[in-house]
C-alpha cells in the first residue's frame, strides 16, 4: 500500500470477429509505436501473428520485439498475465489485449480496471464486407453484435471491398444497432496511432511518413485559468463524432486545489480526479484528435466547430479569476 | 533377473472382460496381468507367492475417469464450505452446509481458529443455487468478522462473496469501475465479485489460491483423492504442461514417484509458448510428448477444447427454444469455422481431440468439425470425444455413432444439479434427457461417465449409482427410461473410458496382457441394490500390481 504510486498503464481492448483485422490492428500499432514500450496480450489459442520482421526473440510465452515492445499469450489467464506485467523489471507503457473472434471485450476490458491499470478504450474491428451477414449468424450473430455495441470506437474495416451505396447503408445499419460508438472507416486497419494511443507519445505533426492513414486533425487548448466544469463536460458531450480521441488534465473551478484527468476513447470520456496541483502547474492542458468524418462531408463545420467551442472554454475568465485567486 | 509373479485372492473378481467375466484369483508379472480364474487357472504361470490381502474383497477394474481437473487435489486445503459432504484426499469427511446460517456458523468457527485477526479467509465451495430465496452479500459475512477479510468463492469459480474489510482491504468501493463488483440501491458494493477480473481485485485472497493450484501439494491430492474412490487412471483435462515446461517436470517427478498412488492422463490445453504457437506446432509437441515423455504410468494421450460455458450457470449454447427460465447467456467460446481449422492438425497427425460442449447448439458445432476434417483425412478410428454431452438427443448420437466419435457424459449433474434443471434450467422434458445414458447405449456410441472434479466430487461408484438410478435430491427420478444397468455403467468408467484415450488395449478390463489395475471394493457393484453402489466402501486400489490403501475415512 505504501509503494509510490506509479501512474497507471493504460489498455486499449482490440475486439471483433475472427477475420476483421485486429491483427492487423495490432501489427500497425507496433510498427508506429514510436518509442513507446507497449505490451500486447494475446486472448487466443493459436498463432500469435506478429509480423515476422518485428521479432527480435521468444522466450517462453512472451516475444520481444526489436522496438522494446512485447507479446505475450494468454494461456495461463488474463489476471496472470497483468500481474506478470506488473512484476517485470521494466513494465511497459501500455497495454494492447487482442480478445478472441466470439469473446466480449467489454468483459475482457474489466481486467483493465485491475490496480495499476486504467482501462483506455474498447476498439472493436467490424469487417465492411461481412459484418451484417455474420451479424444474423445462427451461431455467433449474438456475439458479433454484442461486440458491435461495445465498442468505444468501432473501426469499419476492409472498406476497400465494399461500394460507396453499400457503405451508406452500412453506416446507418451501425448507427442503428450501436448508437453509442462512434465509427471510423479504416482501410488496413490503418487509424492514426495518435487516434488510439493518445497525444503524449505520438508526434502530432500531419507531416506523417504515411500520409494515407494519417490524415487527422489535431486541437490543443491551454488556459492557465480555472474552466467551469459543467460548461466543459458540456462542450465534450456535444463534440462532433469526428472527434475520437482526447485527454488531458482539467484546472477546475469546482475544485481548484487538484488536477482532473480528462480521457476519450470514441464515444466514452471520464472525468477522473486526481492528485493536488502543484501550484506552478495549474494549468488546463488539452488535446483532442479528429479523423475526416465520412458519412458526412461536413469536415470543414466539424473543424471550426470544435475551433469555436475550445474558444468559448476561455470565456468564464472574468467570473473564475476572482474564485481562483481567492482560494490561492 | 526373475521376475516374481503375485497371485492375488479375492471373494470375487469381475473383470470386465466379456470373455471371461469372473474369477477368484489373478496372476500378476511385471505389473501386468497374466491370467484370472480359479487358483488352478493361473497357477501355471509358474512359482508364485500368493497375496490374500483382499481375501473379502471384491475386485473390479480400476476405475477410469476421464474428465477430472487436478484442481481436485486441493480439496481440504481450503475450507470446504458446499451444500453436500465431501471428502479430502486424506480420508477427511468435510461435512455439507445446508443453509446460509450453517456457512455462517462455519465461519465463525473457522475465524476463531485463526490467529492472525487481518489474516485473509478463503473459502471454497458455496454454491448459490441451492439457497434460491436468499442472496448472500456483504452484510452476512460482516456478521462474521469487521475485520478479518473474508472471501468465499462459489463452486462455480466465476462468482466471490466478500465482506468489508476485504473491500477495504482492496480499495473496492462505489467509485469501482469493474463492471463485475456488483453494486447495490445505495451505489455501494454487495460484496459479490462477478468473474475472475472483479474477484482478481481481492487479489490477498484470490493469489495464494491460484498458486496453491499450480502446487506439488495439489498433485498428490489429486493422485491420492483417486485411491480413495477407486481410481487408478485419472485425467487432467485442461492440462497446462505444453505451455509450461516446469508443470511437466512437476507431473513427471510427482506421477513417477512410486508412492503416487495412479496413473495419469494430461489433455493439454492447445496453447504453447512463444511465437510458433500454431497448432501445427502443438500437435508435433503432442506427438513428441507421446513418444519421448510419457511412461507406464503418465500419458499424453490428445488435446483438449472448451467450446462453450455450462447449462446452470446459463452459458452453455442452446437451440432453440433455448433456456426453461432466466436469461440465455450462451456462449459459444470458439467459431464453428475456426473449430475446423483448429482441429485439423490434431486429426491430422492422428492425435484424439475432447471437446467440452454442454448445449446441444455446442455438440452440433463439434459434431460438424470432425465431419469437416474426417472428409479430408479418413482416420476413422480418431474417437474424439463430446466431452459433458449433456444435451445430446438421438440426432446428435446418430451423427456421432456415423463419424466414429464417443462421448463422455455428466452423469453427476443428475443428482447435484437434477433438481434445479427441471425446476430452472431446461424444464422438464430435456431435463429427463440429460445424460442420456440409455440412448447412447441404443445407438452404440461408447460413452463414458465423469464427474468433472473438482466441480463434482471425484467418484465413478456414485457416477454409476446416478446412471444406474437417476435420483435427484428432492426424490424425482430425472429420466426413468435413460437408466442403465448397473454393468452398463462400470462398463462406461472402465472399458469405455479408456476407449475414449485409446488406453483400452492396456486399461479397462482384468485380462491377460493389460495392466493389474484393480478397484479394491467390499461388494460388487454389480450385485448389491441399485441404490447402494455409491456406498460400497472402498478399500483402495492396485496400480501396476501394487496395492494403494485408502486412508481411513474420518
Ligand atoms: N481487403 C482487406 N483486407 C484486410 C484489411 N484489413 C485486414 N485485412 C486482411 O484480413 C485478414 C484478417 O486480418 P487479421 O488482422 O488477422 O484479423 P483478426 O482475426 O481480426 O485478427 C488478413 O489477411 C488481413 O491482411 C482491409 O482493410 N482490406
Ligand atoms: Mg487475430
Ligand atoms: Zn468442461
Ligand atoms: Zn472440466
Amino acid at each position: 500500500m505504501s509503494e509510490p504510486a506509479q501512474p497507471p498503464i493504460p489498455v486499449t481492448v482490440i475486439g471483433g470477429y475472427l477475420g476483421a483485422g485486429k491483427t492487423t490492428l495490432v501489427n500497425h500499432l507496433l510498427r508506429n509505436a514510436n518509442g513507446l514500450r507497449i505490451a500486447v496480450l494475446v486472448n487466443d489459442f493459436g498463432a500469435l501473428q506478429i509480423d515476422a520482421d518485428l521479432i527480435e526473440a521468444a522466450d517462453g510465452d512472451t516475444i520481444s520485439l526489436a522496438n522494446g515492445c512485447i507479446c505475450c499469450s494468454l494461456a495461463g489467464g488474463l489476471v496472470e498475465a497483468m500481474l506478470g506485467i506488473l512484476d517485470r523489471p521494466q513494465p511497459p507503457e501500455w497495454v494492447v489485449i487482442e480478445t478472441s473472434g466470439v469473446s466480449d471485450p467489454v468483459a475482457a476490458a474489466q481486467y483493465a480496471h485491475l490496480p495499476g491499470f486504467r482501462l483506455d478504450g474498447v476498439i472493436v474491428v467490424a469487417d465492411a464486407e461481412t459484418v451484417r451477414r455474420r451479424s444474423i449468424d445462427r451461431h455467433v450473430g449474438r456475439h458479433v453484435l454484442q461486440q458491435l455495441r461495445g465498442a468505444d470506437l468501432l473501426l469499419l474495416n476492409k472498406t476497400d471491398l465494399i461500394t460507396t451505396d453499400q457503405r451508406n447503408d452500412l453506416r446507418q445499419w451501425l448507427a442503428d444497432i450501436a448508437p453509442d460508438s462512434r465509427v471510423v472507416e479504416t482501410v488496413g486497419a490503418r487509424l492514426p496511432v495518435a487516434a488510439l494511443l493518445g497525444g503524449s507519445h505520438v508526434a502530432f505533426d500531419r507531416q506523417s511518413h504515411d500520409e494515407h492513414f494519417d490524415a487527422h486533425r489535431t486541437w490543443s487548448f491551454s488556459d492557465a485559468h480555472a474552466i467551469d466544469g459543467g460548461r466543459f463536460r458540456a462542450t465534450v458531450a456535444a463534440l462532433p463524432a469526428s472527434i475520437v480521441r482526447g485527454k488531458g488534465v482539467l484546472h477546475l473551478v469546482e475544485q481548484p486545489e487538484v488536477a482532473h484527468v480528462f480521457q476519450l476513447v470514441g464515444a466514452r470520456w471520464s472525468i477522473v480526479r486526481g492528485s493536488p496541483w502543484v501550484p506552478a502547474d495549474r494549468v488546463t492542458r488539452l488535446v483532442l484528435i479528429g479523423l475526416p468524418d465520412h458519412s458526412d462531408h461536413s469536415d470543414h463545420s466539424d473543424v471550426e466547430a470544435v475551433d469555436r467551442m475550445l474558444q468559448e472554454l476561455h470565456v468564464d475568465r472574468e467570473r473564475s479569476d476572482p474564485l481562483d485567486e481567492e482560494l490561492v | 533377473m526373475t521376475h516374481p509373479i503375485t497371485v492375488f485372492v479375492a471373494r470375487k473378481i469381475v473383470t470386465m472382460n466379456p470373455s471371461n467375466p469372473e474369477g477368484t484369483h489373478v496372476a500378476v508379472r511385471d505389473g501386468k496381468v497374466l491370467g484370472v480364474g480359479t487358483l488352478q487357472e493361473v497357477a501355471g504361470w509358474g512359482e508364485y507367492t500368493l497375496d490374500a490381502t483382499f481375501a473379502d474383497k471384491v475386485l473390479v477394474p480400476g476405475m477410469i475417469e476421464v474428465h477430472a481437473h487436478a484442481m481436485e487435489g486441493l480439496t481440504g486445503l481450503f475450507s470446504y464450505q458446499g451444500y453436500f459432504d465431501r471428502m479430502a484426499p486424506d480420508g477427511r469427511r468435510l461435512p455439507g452446509l445446508r443453509s446460509i446460517d450453517a456457512v455462517l456458523a462455519d465461519l465463525r468457527r473457522i475465524d476463531a481458529t485463526m490467529a492472525d485477526p487481518t489474516e485473509p479467509l478463503l473459502t471454497v465451495g458455496f454454491d448459490p443455487i441451492y439457497f434460491p430465496g436468499e442472496r448472500l452479500h456483504k452484510g452476512h459475512l460482516d456478521s462474521v468478522s469487521s475485520t478479518r477479510p473474508i472471501f468465499l468463492l462459489h463452486a462455480s469459480s466465476h462468482l466471490g462473496t466478500v465482506n468489508s474489510a476485504m473491500l477495504a482491504r482492496h480499495d473496492i468501493t462505489r467509485d469501482c469501475l469493474t463492471i463485475g463488483v456488483a453494486k447495490g440501491d445505495d451505489g455501494e458494493p454487495t460484496g459479490e465479485l462477478q468473474e475472475m477480473s472483479a474477484m482478481a481485485l481481492a487479489q490477498s485472497a484470490l493469489v495464494p489460491f491460484m498458486k496453491a493450484a499450480t502446487g506439488e501439494e495439489c498433485l498428490w491430492g489429486f493422485g491420492r483423492m483417486a485411491r480413495q474412490v477407486g481410481v487408478t487412471c485419472v485425467t487432467d483435462l485442461a492440462s497446462q504442461v505444453l505451455l509450461n515446461p516446469a508443470a511437466l517436470g512437476r507431473w513427471q517427478r510427482i506421477v513417477n514417484d512410486p508412492e503416487f498412488p495412479s496413473r495419469v492422463a494430461l489433455y493439454s490445453l492447445p496453447a504453447m509458448p512463444g511465437a510458433s504457437a500454431d497448432f501445427g506446432s502443438v500437435a508435433a509437441a503432442i506427438k513428441r510428448m507421446q513418444a519421448e515423455e510419457a511412461t507406464e504410468k503418465l500419458r499424453f494421450p490428445g488435446v483438449k477444447f472448451v467450446l462453450d460455458g455450462s447449462i446452470q450457470g446459463w452459458t452453455a449454447a442452446m437451440n432453440w427454444p433455448g433456456y426453461y427460465t432466466g436469461s440465455d447467456h450462451g456462449q459459444l467460446l470458439t467459431i464453428p469455422e475456426q473449430l475446423v481449422d483448429w482441429l485439423r492438425p490434431f486429426h491430422d497427425a492422428g492425435i484424439n481431440v475432447h471437446m467440452h460442449c454442454n448445449g446441444e447448439a455446442t455438440i452440433d458445432v463439434a459434431i460438424d468439425a470432425v465431419e469437416a476434417v474426417l472428409k479430408d483425412v479418413a482416420w476413422l478410428d480418431h474417437r474424439h470425444t463430446v466431452q459433458h454431452s449433456q444435451l445430446t438427443n438421438q440426432a446428435h448420437f446418430r451423427r456421432m455413432k456415423a463419424l466414429g466419435m464417443c462421448a463422455n457424459l455428466f452423469a453427476n449433474h443428475i443428482w447435484y444439479w437434477g433438481d434445479q434443471h427441471y425446476e430452472l434450467t431446461v424444464g422438464p422434458e430435456r431435463a429427463n434427457r440429460m445424460e442420456p445414458c440409455a440412448t447412447a447405449k441404443r445407438v452404440g456410441v461408447p460413452f463414458s461417465l465423469h464427474s468433472d472434479a473438482n466441480v463434482t466430487p471425484l467418484g465413478p461408484l456414485h457416477l454409476m449409482w446416478c446412471a444406474v438410478n437417476r435420483t435427484t435430491p428432492s426424490g424425482r427420478v430425472l429420466g426413468e427410461q435413460e437408466k442403465i444397468t448397473a454393468y452398463d455403467a462400470l462398463w462406461a468408467v472402465t472399458q469405455d473410458a479408456a476407449y475414449q484415450m485409446h488406453l483400452d488395449g492396456e486399461l479397462g478390463s482384468i485380462e491377460c496382457g493389460k495392466y493389474a489395475d484393480f478397484a479394491v471394493l467390499d461388494a460388487s457393484p454389480l450385485d448389491v441394490a441399485p441404490m447402494a453402489i455409491k456406498d460400497i466402501a472402498v478399500w483402495g486400489t492396485v496400480v501396476g500390481g501394487v496395492a494403494y490403501e485408502a486412508a481411513v475415512t474420518r
